[in-house]
């Protein structure tokens, strides 16, 4: 340790009510909940912008103060997203793009799997470093199943019309499989388990997240 | 509203350190506590984001347990909370007596 640096650093480790450094993330993220439907509202005021946060301690203070994943009622989501980018396929980021996702045939959320995925979100451990692919990590609480999503910027195919604006499919391909890998290791899923990946425009066009898997790992 | 909770006037010294703390510098070697692993050396040498391997954030899941603002618990009841509907929804059981 050298001595310039030394000088006064005090992490939450050394003392939590005095400490005067704080780890930054490579990120802003926005934590969204989804309420389940009680009546008329549309799908758009049941979604709420909970809290922004850049920092590994504000995290933890919101994680270890807010209702984990496997108290949440039925119809119930958790979005962790990229501030700036709202999880909904209708978002201008999320128009081309497409997610990831693993159904869990149980009704009680693991709280662990869900904090692992946000984890490795914003730890920044799920793609490399120019891949750019991650909007967001999201968890559905449902009445047979719960399932987490991945969100990705593609969907491995040029959008119509825009090939010109560089985006290679094969490339992407490639990029949205190393991802769908991570995804799958963070799960701690076996072999045989598939993830599944779907892009938005397919879901949106059979009008259910139920759309024909276009890769699986 | 008889179970209104009062709130704390004032911010935690938790709260407060971690409004005013500055963010560490990526590549400052921080000499943590004994017991405590620097983040993975590899992850950040083979990355340029600042990268965080989760044996490193798992480590501050016992030591940071500060509400975000005083008025916390009123927010994730309203954002969370019951919707119209009687148990459509169980956010804010974390505060209630049970």
């Amino acid at each position: 340790v050298n001595s310039a640096s030394s000088d006064n650093i005090i992490t939450v480790f050394d003392d939590p009510e005095n400490f005067n450094v704080k780890h930054q993330l490579q990120n802003k993220w926005t934590l969204w909940f989804t309420k389940p439907p009680s009546g008329k509202q549309d799908w758009n005021e049941l979604l709420k912008e909970v809290i922004t946060f850049e920092s590994v301690e504000e995290f933890w203070g919101i994680y270890n103060n807010i209702t984990p994943a496997s108290e949440l009622a039925q119809k119930s989501d958790y979005h962790l997203f990229k501030t700036g980018v709202r999880p909904e396929w209708e978002d201008v980021q999320n128009k081309h793009g497409g997610r990831w996702a693993y159904t869990f045939k149980n009704s009680k959320a693991n709280d662990e799997v869900w904090l692992h995925l946000m984890l490795a979100a914003i730890g920044e451990t799920l793609e490399d470093d120019d891949d750019n692919e991650v909007m967001g990590v999201n968890v559905n609480i449902r009445k047979a199943f719960w399932r987490v999503g991945l969100w990705t910027r593609t969907a491995g195919q040029s959008p119509k019309g825009k090939a010109a604006e560089g985006a290679d499919p094969k490339e992407s391909q490639k990029r949205l499989e190393r991802l769908g890998k991570a995804f799958k290791e963070v799960l701690q899923l076996p072999a045989q388990d598939m993830v599944e990946f779907a892009g938005h425009a397919e879901s949106a066009h059979t009008g259910s997240s139920r759309a024909k898997a276009k890769y699986s790992l | 509203e008889t179970a209104k909770r009062v709130e704390p006037a004032e911010p935690t010294p938790g709260m407060q350190a971690l409004k005013s703390a500055r963010f560490l510098q990526i590549k400052q070697s921080t000499a943590y506590p004994d017991g405590i692993k620097s983040p993975n050396p590899a992850l950040n040498e083979a990355k340029k984001a600042r990268a965080y391997d989760k044996d490193f954030l798992l480590q501050f899941q016992k030591v940071f347990k500060e509400k975000p603002t005083i008025d916390w618990d009123q927010k994730v009841k309203d954002t969370l909370g019951p919707g119209d509907e009687p148990g459509s929804a169980r956010g804010g059981s974390i505060n209630s007596a049970r």
